[in-house]
């Protein structure tokens, strides 16, 4: 999963973005709202955390001209609490709110839950054959039995459960598991999904050749 | 509640009023009307009373000159009722030699028979006395014992009144009311009395309908007077009643109301523009106040948000050394910010208040320029600006520190907001007894559309987040110098540099 956050207090987004890598996210950043704006606009994110006050550009004009082109769930990160800001914000396309100061895991809830509603997803659960993955405590079982796994497979694992069914390309794996500032090495990604396999079964995760890997 | 309205007051006291005017009235008219019949009867009493007495006299006849019968007097030459009679009264006794018992049948004179027609009870009626008091004669419709002539019922003669009984000693008169019979009792100076009456039952029927026809009409005005009074008082009160509409919402937190009144130049009207424009400025004070703690409120947020977020990170598992050196310099950093902000929150609330106490020292301001300037050098030295002073010894009175907190401040932002090379020019002067403090930069300016606003609480122009910035320092040096009785003000022009001009009045 591939977050970008946008927020012009350096120390909140510094912290944000490491607490947010440790969950296991691949994580991009923008100080203000034009980069931000362009980011959102270039890179496919599974979700966007957007303060409201910003230089260059306010979080509300980010929003609106994101929304003339894309999709991508946006949690609005504010200071201010008043019904109407937040009735704004929704109004103008915001997914969800979160008022400073708030709890990390909090926001890691309602990351997890604008992810999983954009997949079209209602419970932290998703159970695939013997294999249950939950999204909130980020673990795998199989056959009840909890399985040992990375934070970058549990991420590619994610992933592909979450688009059951749809073959996902190379590239978007890599857009949506790494972010900006790591290092990707061509073949890593064959190196997690071999190392699912060997935790999964081999014909957990398929290959299609020339299109990219698939979860049945 | 209602009993305390002011409509239902002066209502009361409309009704109070009216009830004592009319009741005035109708006494008045009733009075007047009383005395005029009483008069009417009276004079009526009289001239038959006198018209008798007058008939006896000529006649010779009957009454005072004793039981002689008609025609029985000398000639009709009877003596006056004034000279002593030559005889005594009839009925004192046996002089005419008549027994006693039985009054003696006598004639009225013609002209005195007319006047009292006995056939009808309600017609007037006489009775005669004697010098002794004994009764000589009577008419058969009198009644069978006269009035009582006591008490404060007397009725003097009008002075004018030609009397036909002799000019001596005038007769006494005396009327008398009681019941529904009026009496006229006529004592004759030499002895004798001659009593006519009438009842006067229609009379007082008539009295009593004035009486019913004037309590009526009172009673109508009275009603048409209140309903009047209370129309009258409802449409008065109406504005205020609009106005305590209106006054009831703003206290119940609405500060968008505002009293609608039509009537802009009557006294009522007058007071809801007062009101209304009262209403205005506690609604953008109130405004003004939301703004400032909900921004006060977003300023404290912003560290604390890091200080959470740091600390909720770093616990989450187990760290180095270096990392956790790193949390805490953070939220060093989040706490040094969040202290800044108290201090000057308490400061704008200080100087709000007039709490904050200002010095009165005598301090030279051409050294308090260079201390600041000495203080900002390595700034302008970071930023490549350069800081040029043009101060003379003035003598100033002040807080020199508050002034200096001013300069500094001023100094930071026109070096900050500087570009790279540029120039901040700082001049004093004095003019007409007024210190003349400018700091003058050639930096990036201020747009037009915010130049209004820079002294305003939490305002930043740029919107980004100047290191230790958190918009409140115009606004401190703003009220610094009005506690000193000064002025601060801005001129800007984007691309060429802003100007901050201090007034300080030297006493």
């Amino acid at each position: 999963m591939r977050l970008l956050i946008v927020e012009d207090e350096p120390d909140l987004l510094a912290s944000m973005a490491q607490a947010l890598r440790e969950e296991g996210y691949a994580v991009d950043t923008a100080a203000d709202g034009e980069d931000g704006l362009f980011r959102a606009e270039t890179v496919d994110y599974d979700a966007i955390i957007l303060d409201i006050m910003l230089p260059a550009m306010d979080g509300w004009t980010v929003l609106k001209n994101l929304r003339r082109a894309k999709k991508t769930p946006v949690l609005m990160l504010t200071a201010r609490d008043q019904s109407r800001d937040r009735v704004k914000g929704l109004d103008t396309g915001a997914d969800d709110y979160v008022v400073k100061p708030f709890d990390l895991p909090e926001l890691f809830a309602r990351l997890r839950a604008l992810i999983r509603r954009s997949a079209n997803r209602t419970t932290s659960r998703l159970e695939i054959g013997r294999v249950v993955i939950d999204t909130a405590a980020r673990t795998v079982a199989q056959d009840a039995r909890l399985v040992e796994i990375t934070a970058r497979e549990y991420a590619l694992l994610e992933y592909l459960a979450l688009h059951r069914g749809e073959v996902v390309t190379r590239a978007t794996l890599y857009e949506h598991l790494f972010g900006d500032d790591d290092d990707t090495l061509s073949n890593l990604l064959d190196v997690h999904v071999s190392n699912l396999r060997k935790k999964l079964g081999h014909d957990f995760i398929s290959t299609r050749r020339g299109h990219g890997y698939c979860i049945e | 509640m209602i009993a305390n309205s002011i409509r239902t007051r002066l209502q009361l006291w409309y009704g109070l009023i009216l009830v004592v005017v009319l009741t005035g009235f109708g006494v008045t008219a009733y009075e007047l009307e009383r005395g005029h019949l009483f008069g009417r009867i009276n004079s009526e009493l009289d001239r038959r009373a006198n018209l008798l007495a007058d008939a006896m006299h000529h006649s010779g006849g009957p009454g005072p000159e004793g039981g002689r019968g008609p025609g029985g007097g000398p000639g009709g030459e009877g003596p006056p009722f004034d000279r002593p009679p030559q005889r005594g009264f009839p009925g004192d006794g046996p002089p005419d030699g008549r027994p006693g018992g039985s009054p003696p049948v006598l004639q009225l004179p013609p002209q005195a028979a007319g006047l009292f027609d006995a056939s009808d009870p309600n017609n007037f009626y006489f009775i005669m006395y004697g010098k002794e008091g004994g009764e000589v004669r009577r008419s058969t419709n009198a009644p069978p014992e006269p009035l009582s002539f006591t008490g404060p019922t007397v009725v003097n003669p009008p002075p004018d009144d030609p009397h036909p009984l002799g000019n001596r000693r005038p007769p006494t008169h005396t009327f008398v009311i009681q019941g529904n019979r009026a009496e006229y009792k006529l004592d004759m100076p030499l002895g004798g009395s001659f009593v006519v009456g009438c009842t006067i039952a229609p009379e007082l029927q008539a009295l009593r309908l004035v009486a019913l026809k004037l309590s009526v009409a009172g009673v109508v005005i009275l009603g048409l007077g209140i309903g009047g009074g209370w129309w009258l008082a409802t449409r008065a009160i109406r504005p205020i009643e609009d106005i305590s509409a209106a006054a009831a919402k703003i206290s119940a937190g609405d500060l968008a109301q505002r009293i609608n009144l039509a009537d802009t130049e009557s006294e009522l009207g007058r007071l809801a523009t007062v009101l209304n424009s009262t209403f205005a400025r506690l609604e953008a004070a109130f405004a003004q106040q939301q703004q400032f703690t909900s921004d006060a409120a977003h300023e404290l947020r912003t560290p604390v948000t890091v200080m959470l977020t740091q600390t909720q990170l770093s616990l989450g598992r187990e760290r180095s050394p270096a990392e956790y050196r790193q949390t805490l310099e953070t939220c060093q950093r989040a706490a040094q910010r969040m202290r800044r902000l108290i201090e000057s929150l308490l400061a704008l609330a200080r100087l709000d208040a007039g709490q904050e106490a200002m010095q009165h020292l005598k301090f030279d301001l051409a050294t308090v320029i260079h201390d600041c300037a000495d203080l900002v050098q390595p700034l302008a030295a970071d930023r490549g600006v350069t800081v040029v002073l043009e101060a003379s010894p003035l003598e100033c009175v002040g807080d020199p520190e508050r002034i200096a907190q001013v300069l500094t401040n001023l100094l930071t932002n026109a070096i900050h907001y500087n570009r790279p090379q540029g120039e901040v020019r700082v001049t004093s002067a004095v003019q007409d007894g007024i210190a003349i403090i400018i700091v003058r930069d050639n930096g990036t300016g201020i747009a037009p559309e915010d130049l209004p606003r820079v002294f305003e609480r939490f305002y930043r122009s740029d919107k980004s987040r100047t290191p230790g910035g958190h918009g409140l320092g115009l606004s401190i040096c703003k009220a610094i110098i009005e506690a000193h009785s000064g002025s601060l003000e801005v001129a800007s022009e984007v691309g060429v540099g802003t100007t901050f001009t201090v007034r300080l009045p030297i006493p």
